[in-house]
């Protein structure tokens, strides 16, 4: 194959299925500078910004056609893209297009609030549309390149959003603490990638699988098994930053508190849900191989993975409701509360190792347990910001003192927090149950009755904390009883919109499953 | 024009939509109109529920009761019937028919290989082959390798049992809510109780239209929430608020062995579905109550299992139902509003655990025992529920105390097992739905007109101040007592026939509930019309809560009583004498399975009274001298009745009675006083060590921030100290 032979297959490949399937991310990119664009040309459009934004984000979730890969009527699998940096198969359609849909959600619910510093509303969408970007690589990723580009490029533009209103003290120092951490994080876990790649000699993830699964097999690696093991950890802990697993979360409930409501929106669902989707897929590549004898070699990888994740799971469900109890601040507690959840959704998560060796439907349904798990939570933290953002507007304030006697100021509100809550602990017949019902199902399968224990045991525990909200809004009277809150109608339209999923996913759960089976059915 | 599964999703469906309008509009908007969206909702569930009816007798037509052939339990014929369902085979048994309106959840479980050594012992699943008939495990009818899936799909199903449930729901609720206009009129919270009612028809109706246990049980628990809302309806008086508390409490218990026997259905059954799964021809999934488990009762569990699925499902029949022991909360309940004790507490909700019983009757007749500890509570209750209103006071009481022993009598009939059996005790249920409502209703009236005075010391002589009430109450009184003709009499024959019968077929046992029926037959003539002359004969007697200008109450109270008073006079000749209700009921699938199971068990050619002539004359009699003793101590002077007492007390057994048996003390005793120190055990530690815990927690962070504060770029550096401890803990916690 001489030079010019793989310049015609690079551009054939390039320009046919890689882009076709790359559609949505250019309708972002395209978004991105058509917002510049418009800045400069029609700088008195001021509400042009939201409308790009939201039609950019509606198109990319057109382009990323989920009715059409999920529901079973494309028979198409996974399929690698530009040359094998990127995957497109079902997980990431549907993981990307939970992005976009929150993407949609997410300009309206700006909108609808208001950011502090309307002139920025520009440069706000364009560093939003930016992190997309990035966690749609992280989505797709099938390099360790890739990764790493992915997590930066989504983090980059979120230290900037959490210093977004300039003149506040908490809010640059909040800004500031993230950007540091991050850079830490982002360093080590480039050595750890370094390391892993040295030793496997490729960069490309399911090469790396088979490398480390011939290394098993070969019985050789006695002497890098701590090389090894060292760089799987550094690698996790880029990932517990994104996740905001203990002990790498500290960060978080700065940030949330320092920043808007929104942005914690933000930064709790889109860039929660890119790194959940890249864990799945890390874990994949390195617990799962086509052929049998390399995939029984892998077997102490998935141990390692299952206990590590698991570990990580636990102590970071745990932590993170312990520290919500005594919260005065609502985003502090709902970034506790943003903690803990993310060591539910990591459970699937080292239940799918454990699983991926001898039982795939179970691995799989492990996967769909994830997938279900996040679209769920993002409904439920939309809601729950929205809320804040929206009292915040109208009380001036972001303390719990402050949503005292809400149900008398503000009925409608308080019904619809008082909803999501309750599905945030996981009652039914609320989404958040049957998340909850499902993650559990898969820990179970696994066998890891441990870690399903340690489940069920925060579980009750988040139910103190969260009910505790309800208490404060229905039994509490206010001190200055101001009257009813002002709210706008669409304000009132979009938490109504925001809270039906959580009721209608509830006593109709597998309408989305059936998604999220469709999501995983192209893994493993 | 309405085939089988509109009617079906219209009759839950526009109540529910009624409650929604109520609960949003009816603040603001509806107010003093609250009532109409729930009044018209149950109108039209009434008339969808009539038509459901004759839809269920038109699709049951061409069916009748198949003869007992030789071949089955053959797994060979089994075969044979479920390939040939496609076209509606006419050995079909009983009618039915489902809509699958969506899938609630579809949970995908692992396939049950042995490959996992973390599984171990599951790994043995009951499979359908020689090795599980050898263990007596139960074939599912399923590949279990392949699926063991978790599938709840939302269904409704149309048989007669369900069909005659939803009519006799939608009716006492349609005169119930019409009877709530008058009698709510003028409550600060008349909207919201419409909202309740609306709530509870919506959940009662869904209650008994579902097809599988999971939602069965979530009904079970809407209804019961319904009712801890309308116990204590009245919140600011703490009687109702306790009330209310006492009453879910107590439904706890029996929910809780409800919960636990449908877990156990669904390891042994391995679904939760009544009906058969169908999909193209083939079923794809046996239901626990599905036609093809039903053609072949080898596939039902046995033994220790059966017993114990019928126990726990008799234990959350037995605390909806307010049996003994469970039937403490029923009384109290009575605090809650005179419509809410006539629809909630007499007509509908408590016989949710007789509709159960009567729906799970193939798996009570795969365990003997189960059977006779439902007939020996339902038998004890109905003494317990009798003695006791004996000497109540609170009219209401006395009626709760009388409701208790009537579903005891339910109970007693679904006992006995018998095709006759359940069909009594069916029929019981329907004709108790009109007579207690009535009654209910009527002591309503007297309340409302009494100025909210129900104790019957201070009432007297008031059937001229109050003529519907006291005609209409008469009528329900005699259908109670169980007088030819009135409703309560043919019910209550049909279940002394079958104890009767089965008796007869061998049985000490039943014997002695025979008579123990019998003499509940005395007792209830003697309660009840202790209570009716008491309350309207004798000396005038008003309370001067009644403000002086008691009157009759208007017609929106008056009308529903003089319908529900003809019904209590009709409905048992109509339905009874002609054999009508039987012969409906008797379609529905888990009934025809007794009738073809068991042998018959009475002459059909003839209707049942005059087939037990000495049953009819010993319980006539038994009434007729309940009637008369009763008449005899309280229309004359009060000397007869203190000398009875006193009598009765050497024996201790007026105390008791007065007493209610000291249930409440004993429970309270042994139940709660050890549970309150348990509770402030758990209190003080959720003080000291959980609160310490989470203290520390809260505190650990700030406090550690605090400690690393002095230093001058003090939190970020404490964070990334963190982040390399919990690395190296990582590390340490990988290699070590």
């Amino acid at each position: 194959m001489n030079f010019f032979e793989i310049v015609e297959n690079t551009l054939r490949d390039t320009l046919g299925p890689s882009l076709t399937a790359f559609r949505p991310e250019m309708a972002v990119c395209a978004t991105i500078v058509a917002l510049l664009l418009t800045r400069m040309l029609a700088p008195r459009w001021k509400s042009s910004p939201f409308w790009l934004t939201v039609v950019g984000a509606a198109a990319a979730l057109w382009f990323a056609a989920p009715w059409h890969y999920l529901s079973g009527e494309t028979s198409e699998r996974a399929a690698t893209i530009f040359t094998g940096m990127l995957v497109f198969d079902t997980f990431s359609v549907y993981m990307r297009s939970l992005l976009f849909v929150f993407l949609v959600f997410f300009a309206v619910l700006v909108r609808v609030t208001g950011v502090p510093e309307r002139e920025d509303l520009t440069e706000f969408f364009v560093l939003v549309l930016g992190a997309a970007l990035g966690m749609c690589l992280m989505l797709s990723a099938n390099h360790m390149l890739v990764v790493f580009l992915g997590i930066e490029m989504a983090s980059v533009p979120s230290y900037v959003m959490a210093g977004m209103i300039r003149h506040r003290r908490a809010s640059s120092e909040a800004a500031l603490k993230y950007a540091v951490y991050g850079a830490a994080t982002a360093g080590v876990m480039l050595y750890g990638i370094s390391l892993l790649v040295g030793v496997l000699g490729s960069a490309h993830l399911p090469t790396m699988g088979t490398q480390l699964a011939d290394m098993l097999a070969g019985g050789h690696f006695a002497d890098r098994t701590m090389v090894l093991v060292l760089g799987g950890l550094m690698v996790m802990v880029g990932l517990a930053f994104k996740l905001s697993a203990v002990p790498f979360h500290f960060w978080l409930p700065d940030v949330f508190e320092g920043a808007t409501a929104e942005v914690a929106a933000f930064l709790s669902i889109a860039s929660k849900a890119a790194a959940m989707g890249l864990l799945v897929r890390l874990v994949i590549a390195f617990g799962y191989a086509p052929d049998a004898t390399q995939l029984a070699a892998l077997a102490p990888a998935r141990q390692y993975m299952a206990m590590l994740i698991g570990t990580l799971a636990a102590v970071t469900c745990t932590f993170g409701n312990l520290a919500a109890y005594g919260q005065t601040n609502m985003k502090r507690l709902l970034g506790y509360s943003t903690i803990a959840h993310a060591g539910y959704m990591m459970m699937p998560v080292a239940a799918m190792a454990m699983l991926m060796g001898g039982e795939p439907a179970a691995a799989r349904s492990a996967v769909s347990a994830v997938a279900f798990y996040v679209a769920v939570y993002l409904f439920m933290n939309l809601g729950a910001f929205a809320v804040v953002a929206l009292v915040r507007n109208a009380a001036g304030s972001e303390e719990i003192d402050a949503y005292a006697g809400l149900i008398y100021r503000s009925t409608g509100v308080a019904v619809c927090f008082s909803i999501i809550l309750f599905s945030l602990v996981g009652l039914p017949p609320l989404a958040g149950f049957a998340a909850k019902f499902v993650a559990f199902a898969s820990v179970y399968d696994a066998g890891m009755l441990a870690l399903l224990a340690v489940g069920l045991l925060n579980t009750v525990l988040s139910l103190f904390y969260y009910l505790r909200v309800v208490k404060v809004m229905v039994f509490d009277t206010a001190e200055d009883a101001s009257g009813a809150m002002a709210m706008a109608t669409s304000a009132g339209l979009y938490l109504l919109i925001v809270t039906a999923p959580l009721v209608v996913w509830g006593i109709w759960w597998n309408g989305l499953y059936a998604w999220a089976k469709a999501a995983s059915a192209a893994l493993s | 024009m309405f085939d089988v599964s509109t009617l079906l999703i219209l009759i839950p469906g526009v109540p529910l939509l009624a409650t929604l309008v109520t609960a949003a509009l009816g603040r603001w908007v509806l107010g003093r109109r609250s009532h109409v969206p729930v009044v018209a909702a149950t109108a039209i569930s009434l008339a969808a529920s009539l038509l459901l009816i004759a839809e269920v007798h038109h699709g049951a037509q061409g069916w009748h009761v198949p003869e007992r052939s030789e071949g089955r339990g053959d797994s060979a014929n089994h075969a044979l019937r479920s390939s040939g369902r496609a076209t509606q085979c006419e050995d079909q048994i009983g009618y039915e028919q489902t809509v699958t309106l969506w899938t609630w959840a579809a949970v995908d479980q692992a396939p049950r290989g042995g490959q996992s050594h973390l599984r171990g012992e599951n790994a043995g699943w009951p499979r359908h082959d020689s090795r599980a008939a050898k263990t007596g495990a139960v074939p599912t009818g399923r590949d279990d390798a392949a699926s063991r899936d978790f599938r709840i799909d939302v269904t409704l199903r149309a048989d007669a049992l369900t069909a005659i449930m939803l009519a006799v729901v939608s009716f006492v609720s349609l005169v119930v809510a019409v009877y709530s206009i008058g009698y709510m009129a003028g409550d600060p919270g008349y909207w919201r109780f419409f909202t309740y009612i609306g709530l509870f028809v919506f959940s009662m109706l869904m209650l008994v239209s579902v097809s599988n246990f999971v939602l069965l049980y979530v009904f079970w628990e809407a209804v019961g929430l319904c009712s801890y809302l309308l116990i204590g309806y009245w919140y600011d008086r703490p009687a109702a608020a306790a009330a209310g508390m006492k009453a879910f409490l107590v439904n706890r218990v029996g929910d809780f062995g409800f919960a636990l026997g449908v877990f156990l259905l669904w390891t042994t059954y391995g679904t939760l579905d009544f009906h058969d799964t169908v999909a193209g021809g083939a079923v794809t999934s046996v239901g626990i109550l599905g036609q093809t488990r039903l053609a072949d009762p080898a596939m039902f569990a046995t033994g220790a299992t059966a017993t114990a699925i019928c126990l726990l499902l008799l234990l959350g029949a037995c605390g909806k139902s307010a049996q003994f022991p469970l039937h403490v909360w029923l009384p109290d309940a009575m605090e809650g509003p005179s419509p809410v004790s006539a629809l909630i507490h007499a007509a509908t909700m408590v016989t949710a655990g007789v509709y159960l019983v009567a729906r799970c009757a193939p798996l009570f007749a795969a365990s003997a025992d189960a059977g006779h500890v439902v007939a020996v509570v339902g038998g004890f209750t109905a003494v317990l529920g009798a003695v006791i209103a004996l000497t109540q006071t609170d009219l209401k009481r006395i009626l709760a105390y009388s409701t208790i022993s009537q579903l005891g009598y339910m109970f007693l009939g679904l006992g006995v097992g018998t095709v006759l059996g359940v069909t009594a005790g069916m029929f019981h249920l329907f004709t108790h739905a009109f007579f207690k409502a009535l009654l209910f209703l009527a002591a309503g009236s007297v309340m409302h007109a009494m100025g909210d005075v129900i104790d019957i010391r201070r009432l007297g002589g008031l059937r001229r101040r109050l003529p519907v009430t006291h005609w209409t109450f008469l009528a329900g009184c005699l259908a109670l007592a169980g007088v030819l003709p009135f409703a309560g009499f043919w019910s209550k024959d049909m279940i002394l026939a079958a104890v009767h019968e089965k008796a007869g077929a061998g049985g000490a046992l039943y014997m002695v509930l025979y008579f123990a029926a019998l003499a509940t037959t005395f007792l209830t003539a003697l309660y009840t019309f202790r209570a009716y002359f008491v309350t309207f004969f004798g000396v005038e007697k008003v309370p001067e809560e009644a403000g002086g200008h008691a009157h009759e109450s208007g017609r929106a109270m008056t009308g529903p009583l003089v319908i529900l008073a003809v019904c209590a006079v009709a409905v048992g000749a109509v339905f009874g004498w002609t054999h009508g209700f039987a012969d409906f009921l008797r379609q529905t699938p888990s009934i025809a399975f007794l009738d073809a199971r068991t042998a018959p068990m009475f002459d059909e050619s003839q209707p049942p009274a005059t087939a037990h002539l000495a049953i009819v004359v010993l319980s006539t009699v038994a009434a007729l001298a309940g009637i008369a003793l009763a008449a005899a101590l309280y229309l004359g002077s009060g000397a007869a009745v203190s000398r009875l007492a006193r009598v009765m007390n050497v024996l201790g057994l007026y105390r008791l009675s007065r007493g209610k048996f000291f249930f409440d003390e004993l429970y309270r005793l042994v139940v709660v006083r050890p549970l309150a120190g348990l509770a402030r055990a758990c209190s003080w530690a959720d003080d000291r060590v959980v609160d310490g815990l989470v203290d520390l927690c809260g505190r650990l962070p700030p406090a550690l921030g605090s400690a690393l504060r002095p230093m001058q770029n003090g939190m970020i550096q404490f964070y990334a100290l963190a982040m390399i401890l919990g690395l190296l803990v990582l590390f340490a916690a990988v290699f070590l």
